[in-house]
């Protein structure tokens, strides 16, 4: 069952069109990684999913129920972790969750049960400060234990690893990773390494339309054939190997790049033939990162 | 609802405003009867210049009535600062994007609004009461409250207004996007309707009549010359606030 599904979705800002037609869905417990460059319009996406915006035209469901603008109640499934989380500096974590709670009506024993779960979880369960003072990263991590408090449906994360340090990083995406257990991710990036490590399905966004989507697997294989490197022991062999296969790419000296896949095995034999020393044969990965030039026209 | 309350509470403790604010108005409060007691000696200290500059000092008699001036002379100034103080109350939080966790957690905008505008009017009330209090009851103690007539009447009076100011505060902080314009803009309709009171034909019907407490002291108005500028307030009132909740409802926050 798809979670969160927009169907041809446009918003503008005056006369600026940030979103022209967007259409993707999210099924129940994957990692959804949306994609696209900065201001390619993930925030603007993501705040009309929270009925925080109004639609020009489209709808968006989230759990089978379609989202209004204002108060909709879509958002009792939803868990919020907005770019920049900012709290109120005069509490402490644990007064900032119980606040969360009672706004959404949870029981108070549940609040404190839960409270204490999620802040193991995010490790900030010896932080007894006030938060005036907290890091970027701290914050971040808040974020996400407010968000799942009410044991969300969808979480949706606009960039929560944008501003962080490599090992601030890596404890979020720890977290989303073990977060999809109990729940379904949307989160929105432009680190596409990040995206590698923990989603299963991505949506890139680019001049507000979906311009290439589906299970990672899928949208890796889309991409052209995989590429071998090459480099040999003795530059001098060059021209000999050069003169038998025309379409070698040389990268450097004694480099070449060999992107006619179906030709591999002629070439092995042609370099055991020709007794040509080779250092070493890497299978070139395709790189999310090409895609996404490529998705881009750049 | 309560929740919400709540916080407000702790931000308004926490924050040291509460402090700010009950010491302000203390200070006002003691500051009234303290003025009009010292005027006398003020005027004898300096009545040799005065005499010198062609001023015949005479000697003044104060009363609780000197006292009662000073009072409605302050309280505006008291007004200013509560305001001033409690400018960022909304706006803040547009900035800073608080609200966002609150609104997508479900909790009616319109709640919000309420939650905010209680905590404000009885935030002005509290302050207000205590700044009368310790000015009756020095007056009280040093003079005779006896002699202002409809001393009751005309402090709700005053107090009315500062609600309706309030009021006017909270829809402009529920329509405006920063505190300076919120502020800038219940400054242009204070000054605004101060304007349009100094037509003789329309200072009757204005909330800016309730100021005038002093002429209700000294015996020479009655209450049906308020009851209209009372309606007018009252009015006002519940017009702010409903347009204040029907703007948050479609504020893009």
């Amino acid at each position: 069952m798809n979670m969160l599904a927009l169907t041809n979705v446009k918003k503008g800002f005056g006369e600026k069109q940030v979103l022209r037609d967007v259409t993707f869905s999210v099924p129940e417990h994957s990692i959804f990684g949306f994609v696209g460059k900065n201001g390619a319009g993930k925030t603007t996406a993501m705040k009309l999913i929270l009925g925080l915006l109004s639609c020009d035209g489209g709808e968006i469901s989230v759990n089978g129920m379609t989202v209004c603008y204002g108060n909709t109640k879509t958002n009792r499934f939803v868990g919020y972790l907005p770019d920049v989380p900012e709290f109120y500096p005069y509490m402490t974590p644990r007064e900032y969750l119980r606040f969360c709670g009672e706004i959404s009506g949870m029981k108070a024993g549940e609040i404190k049960t839960r409270s204490e779960e999620l802040l193991a979880l995010v490790g900030l369960e010896n932080e007894n400060r006030r938060m005036r003072g907290f890091s970027r990263g701290m914050k971040q991590r808040l974020g996400i234990a407010q968000a799942l408090l009410g044991r969300p449906k969808l979480l949706i994360c606009d960039e929560p690893t944008s501003a962080l340090d490599p090992a601030g990083r890596k404890e979020i995406l720890d977290i989303l990773a073990k977060a999809r257990e109990q729940t379904t991710v949307l989160f929105s990036t432009h680190i596409l390494s990040d995206v590698e490590h923990i989603c299963d399905r991505i949506a890139f966004l680019h001049e507000g339309k979906i311009v290439c989507k589906g299970l990672l697997k899928e949208v890796r294989a889309k991409r052209k054939d995989t590429a071998v490197e090459l480099e040999l022991e003795r530059p001098e062999d060059a021209p000999l190997l050069l003169t038998a296969f025309s379409d070698l790419k040389t990268t450097g000296r004694g480099r070449f790049l060999f992107e006619n896949a179906g030709r591999l095995p002629e070439l092995f034999s042609f370099l055991a033939d020709s007794r040509i020393s080779v250092l070493r044969i890497e299978r070139r990965e395709a790189s999310l990162e090409d895609l996404f030039m490529e998705v881009v026209g750049k | 609802m309560m929740a919400f309350l709540k916080k407000e509470w702790m931000e308004l403790c926490r924050s040291g405003r509460l402090l700010v604010l009950l010491f302000l108005f203390s200070l006002f409060g003691i500051m009234n009867p303290a003025l009009a007691k010292l005027t006398p000696w003020l005027i004898e200290a300096l009545s040799e210049s005065l005499a010198q500059a062609g001023i015949a000092a005479v000697s003044v008699t104060v009363d609780a009535m000197s006292s009662w001036t000073q009072f409605y002379k302050n309280i505006p100034l008291g007004m200013v600062l509560f305001i001033l103080l409690c400018g960022g109350s909304f706006t803040t939080e547009y900035q800073k994007g608080t609200l966002i966790p609150v609104v997508t957690r479900g909790l009616s905008r319109r709640k919000i609004v309420m939650a905010k505008s209680l905590l404000l009017f009885a935030l002005w009330t509290v302050m207000y009461w205590l700044c009368f209090g310790i000015t009756f009851g020095y007056n009280a103690y040093f003079w005779d409250n006896g002699i202002a007539d409809n001393l009751y009447f005309a402090a709700a009076l005053t107090w009315l207004f500062g609600v309706w100011i309030t009021a006017f505060f909270l829809f402009f902080s529920a329509a405006a996007h920063s505190s300076t314009q919120a502020l800038t803009a219940t400054g242009a309709i204070v000054m605004g309707v101060y304007l349009l009171s100094m037509f003789p034909k329309f200072g009757r019907f204005l909330p800016i009549k309730l100021m005038d407490g002093m002429s209700l002291l000294q015996g020479a108005a009655s209450y049906e010359d308020y009851s209209v500028s009372i309606a007018a307030a009252v009015f006002l009132i519940f017009l702010c606030i409903i347009a204040a909740v029907i703007f948050f409802e479609r504020k893009r926050l």
